[in-house]
């Protein structure tokens, strides 16, 4: 699967996952940050999300350093997933 | 007892009390379905993880707050809370084997997530409980009020009542025979004589104390009694009569919870026996449908109608021969065997 799609995969998961909709995920910016500024999400995201690599893309992440390098934006967590997906 | 000053209510009707309230539409089919406002006041980034019980919860609950800040309390009275989201989080246990399992269906699944989620959008760090006794849910609540009231007086508290339709419980009651077989429209609730109801959800919230000043409705009695018995109850209703219809007083309004079930319907026609002719009858079931805290929307529906001196011509069974309304009855029954009797005056 190219990058573009991926990305697309992912951003829809996103909304899926966090229930972000109305949001589309055309409005989602690959390279904004996910926490704080840009999508603005918190700390039950980020475990909603780390569900979503490990159900999703077999990734298992356990080291919250790790996390922090991993959940920063949609091509951030793009770049680990084509690198580390189990599935 | 106490008195109720605001009162704010998300239900499928929503424009009951409007200009023209002959106008009222009634919304039919077997699910009637609260209509939701635009939550100005709950943060986008919180809306989206509330279920629909919290929603209506805490939307109906900011309307008053936002007015009065300075409660000592939130109360509240569901017998499902956000079962729909419950039931995710049921299913992501089986689904994933009791492994990897996302917090926010859990977090706001419980029943004790409408009364905390409120007192967290407000940050109230005061009394905050949360009563689930199924059909008598809200009058445990109000109970609970009762007693805090008179151990703390000069207190103001929120109290609610508040549930859901989802699909579980709807197909739970379903199968139980707890909602109609055929389709029913709402107009044509009071000609069934099928068993079962229509389904029916809402939130209605009240800041209640014991301030006479300014009141809406003061509050005067309870009881709640668990029968199959219409004749127990018929007694237990006179008694309840006798001893809190104030002396030389005459009751003028009758808010009967009917609801289209025919094996409840002895009940609702001993309690009609016991009220005489001279009270007016009115029934609601066909605007809010059954749910187990629909009492709350009849308390909602009472504090309008004493307030207004007004009855929508939809809830009318029988006229009333009195032309002002002083004393107004609730009577519910939740599947026929959870009763309760409130007692509501008009502050003049």
């Amino acid at each position: 699967m190219e990058k573009t799609q991926l990305a697309q995969e992912v951003k829809k998961k996103m909304i899926e996952f966090l229930n972000l909709s109305p949001l589309t995920p055309e409005e989602i910016v690959d390279d904004a940050p996910l926490f704080g500024e840009g999508l603005g999400l918190d700390s039950i995201d980020s475990l909603e999300l780390i569900v979503m690599l490990k159900r999703e893309y077999g990734i298992d992440i356990h080291d919250p350093k790790e996390g922090r390098k991993i959940l920063v934006s949609v091509n951030t967590m793009v770049d680990y997933i084509e690198t580390h997906r189990t599935v | 007892m106490f008195y109720i000053h605001d009162i704010a209510a998300i239900s499928p009707v929503h424009e009951l009390f409007a200009s023209s309230p002959e106008n009222t539409n009634i919304i039919s089919g077997n699910k009637l379905l609260a209509v939701e406002p635009v939550y100005a006041g709950i943060p986008p980034t919180v809306l989206r993880r509330m279920g629909k019980a919290v929603r209506m919860s805490v939307g109906a609950a900011l309307h008053i707050i936002q007015k009065h800040p300075q409660l000592d309390g939130v109360i509240i009275g569901t017998a499902n809370g956000g079962m729909e989201d419950s039931i995710k989080f049921m299913n992501q246990i089986v689904q994933y084997e009791e492994g990897l399992l996302t917090p926010g269906n859990f977090v706001q699944s419980t029943p004790n997530g409408l009364a905390s989620q409120i007192a967290f959008m407000v940050k109230n760090k005061n009394y905050n409980n949360t009563h689930v006794h199924r059909g008598l849910s809200f009058e445990n609540a109000l109970l609970d009020v009762v007693m805090l009231l008179s151990e703390q007086p000069s207190a103001s508290y929120l109290l609610g009542g508040a549930d859901e339709i989802s699909s579980y419980n709807y197909n739970i009651d379903w199968l139980a025979g707890w909602y109609k077989k055929e389709e029913v429209s709402a107009e044509r609730l009071f000609n069934s004589s099928t068993n079962g109801t229509i389904a029916g959800e809402g939130a209605a919230m009240f800041l209640v104390n014991n301030t006479r000043t300014s009141a809406t409705a003061k509050f005067t009695s309870l009881f709640t009694s668990h029968s199959t018995d219409e004749a127990e109850i018929q007694k237990k209703l006179e008694h309840f009569l006798e001893k809190h219809l104030p002396k030389g007083e005459q009751l003028d309004l009758v808010l009967s919870g009917e609801n289209g079930d025919r094996r409840l319907l002895p009940f609702y026609e001993a309690m009609e026996a016991t009220v005489g002719e001279n009270a007016g009858l009115l029934r609601f079931k066909h605007l809010c449908g059954e749910y187990p805290t629909a009492s709350s929307f009849a308390l909602w529906l009472s504090c309008n109608i004493l307030q207004t001196q007004t009855i929508p011509a939809v809830l009318e069974k029988r006229k009333a021969r009195s032309t002002t309304f002083r004393n107004l009855l609730v009577y519910n029954s939740f599947q026929g065997h959870q009763h309760s009797f409130m007692l509501i005056s008009a502050v003049e």
